[in-house]
């Protein structure tokens, strides 16, 4: 049995959550996922993982420390990403009626229960 | 970027550009080249494709012998690059890709990216036009105008 | 009650729309009468949410009830109306001393004294501010938690003034305009504003460096995750808050903040920022 099988159906249990998934930040790939039929876990995590990178420079430079949470808003939905230690990222994707506030928590409990 | 035919440019372009692969090399699985990005000598390319053609053909003889499918890509990440190898089915036959890349990408983008453009090279392949035998001169001559292309002189 | 509230009441209550609300606001608080004047401030505040008097007379009463917070954030709205508002640099100043950031002070006195040269008041509160920020006081550890009763980003040194006046003027008014928000261009070159780290240092080339492409990557992936199109990027981070957005197809706001202001409302000061950032670029155009 997947060891974060029940870390990721605890996020996309959340309203609105299309799926959850554990990526390998460096590499982009799917290390572990939970997701619904049409959505491409390929692509979310090699998506999520260069965003994060970007994003971690960035931040970085502007003397912010790092980057706890990525909230990525279009306006159909949404992504989230959370880093869970050095090397992994939890990410959630939703829909327009995601419940961020919720999603955003569970993915920061998740993250620490990883760690 | 340097292409034997033209409707793999645009594919192959897209492909670069969503990547940030550093050096590309488009090969049939015998080690001909078709297209190539990021060589600056014709020795290397050929020893590129003729390696790469060589790996995969090993590759699969392995997985033949453990009675397994054939294996869909090959890669080893070093501390500064990343290799993809990778062999895909077009309207020409079997292709092989060989992808290098840095830090500045990932891993998890080119793989992404490469699945992208092996669905677009199949979608655009023309039908293949039928060709003689090949005689040895022509297969000189041809591979010369081959390299010209690739390399532009 | 006097001739001229009396006056401006009837003149109120024959017309609720009337401008007559700024004069009796005025009015009633110079009497002493908060109350009353807050009253008849709100509500012509209500109808005319775009006059920047408006905002600054509500701004000037609450913080003499003692709601600075209040008064800085009606201070702030008038100057996104009209970001030369004489008196809502001079209210800012005037929160800005009070909270012991000198630099802050002295730049909006100093904008407030250019639209009112003869006004004695106003030199004298700009030459106690110079002469305080010149007293040899043992400086404060820097840090992103400002003095303010709201943490707002770190102190603003004049030591590094801009010679561009284009580039000051992009968010002139808003809190935040040098060190604090970012404008740069697809190529990550900068456009205006500016970041600076917990030590004070100008980052603002390298952040914009870091950001080159940013929007691409965040269309890129907005699209291929089905996201639609994308509108903003949010980031929480150990040492502060970042938010980005897209004033225009070709250009980046980065908004920062120090980790008390929350994400949901850093984007509504992004937001701001944008509409600033969006009228600027087309007075470039």
């Amino acid at each position: 049995m997947n060891p974060h099988a029940s870390v990721l159906k605890r996020v996309s249990a959340v309203r609105g959550v299309r799926g959850a998934m554990l990526v390998s930040a460096p590499d982009g790939l799917v290390v572990a996922e939970a997701l619904m039929d049409d959505v491409d876990g390929r692509a979310i995590a090699a998506l999520a993982a260069a965003l994060a990178a970007r994003l971690r420079r960035a931040a970085g430079s502007a003397g912010l420390g790092s980057p706890c949470v990525i909230h990525l808003r279009g306006e159909a939905g949404a992504l989230l990403a959370v880093p869970a230690g050095e090397e992994l990222l939890l990410v959630a994707v939703g829909d327009r009626e995601t419940n961020l506030g919720l999603a955003r928590l569970e993915l920061l409990e998740a993250a620490r229960s990883i760690r | 970027m340097r292409v034997l035919e033209s409707w793999v440019s645009d594919p192959l372009s897209r492909f670069l550009t969503e990547s940030a692969a550093r050096v590309v090399l488009l090969m049939t699985s015998s080690g001909q080249v078709v297209a190539q990005h990021g060589f600056t000598r014709s020795v290397d390319v050929m020893s590129a494709a003729a390696l790469g053609a060589g790996i995969m053909a090993s590759t699969g003889e392995i997985a033949r012998i453990m009675g397994s499918p054939r294996f869909g890509a090959l890669v080893h990440q070093g501390s500064d690059q990343g290799m993809l190898l990778a062999g895909f089915d077009t309207p020409r036959g079997r292709w092989i890709g060989l992808v290098v890349y840095g830090p500045e990408t990932s891993l998890g983008l080119v793989q992404l990216f490469f699945q992208q453009f092996t669905d677009e090279i199949a979608a655009a392949a023309p039908p293949e036009e039928s060709r003689g035998p090949v005689l040895a001169e022509n297969f000189e001559h041809e591979l010369n105008a081959s390299l010209r292309a690739l390399f532009g002189r | 009650m006097n001739d001229d509230v009396r006056t401006l009441t009837r003149q109120l209550a024959d017309d609720p729309a009337s401008l007559a609300f700024l004069d009796l606001a005025e009015l009633l608080r110079r009497r002493g009468q908060l109350d009353a004047a807050l009253t008849v401030a709100a509500n012509g505040l209500g109808r005319y949410g775009d006059l920047a008097d408006a905002h600054a007379l509500h701004a000037r009463i609450l913080a003499e009830r003692g709601d600075g917070d209040a008064a800085f954030d009606g201070w702030m709205s008038a100057l996104q109306l009209d970001a030369s508002h004489q008196g809502a640099h001079r209210g800012l100043g005037f929160l800005y001393y009070r909270s012991g950031d000198l630099p802050r002070a002295l730049r909006h006195l100093e904008f407030a004294a250019q639209a009112a040269p003869g006004d004695g008041g106003l030199r004298a509160a700009i030459e106690r501010v110079r002469a305080a920020a010149a007293a040899p006081a043992p400086a404060p550890e820097s840090s992103r938690a400002a003095l303010l009763p709201t943490s707002r980003a770190t102190p603003f040194s004049l030591d590094e003034e801009s010679g561009n006046p284009a580039e000051a003027e992009v968010f002139a008014g808003l809190d935040g305009a040098r060190d604090g928000l970012l404008l740069l261009d697809q190529h990550g070159l900068r456009l205006g504003g500016g970041i600076r780290d917990e030590d004070g240092a100008d980052v603002s080339d390298t952040v914009a460096a870091h950001l080159a492409g940013i929007s691409r990557e965040a269309a890129r992936a907005a699209r291929l995750l089905g996201l639609g199109e994308w509108q903003s990027v949010g980031v929480e981070c150990d040492d502060g808050n970042a938010h980005l957005v897209a004033p225009t197809a070709e250009t980046i706001l980065l908004t920062v903040r120090d980790v008390s202001v929350p994400a949901g409302r850093l984007g509504l000061i992004a937001d701001r920022a944008a509409q600033a950032a969006r009228r600027w670029l087309e007075g470039l155009a």
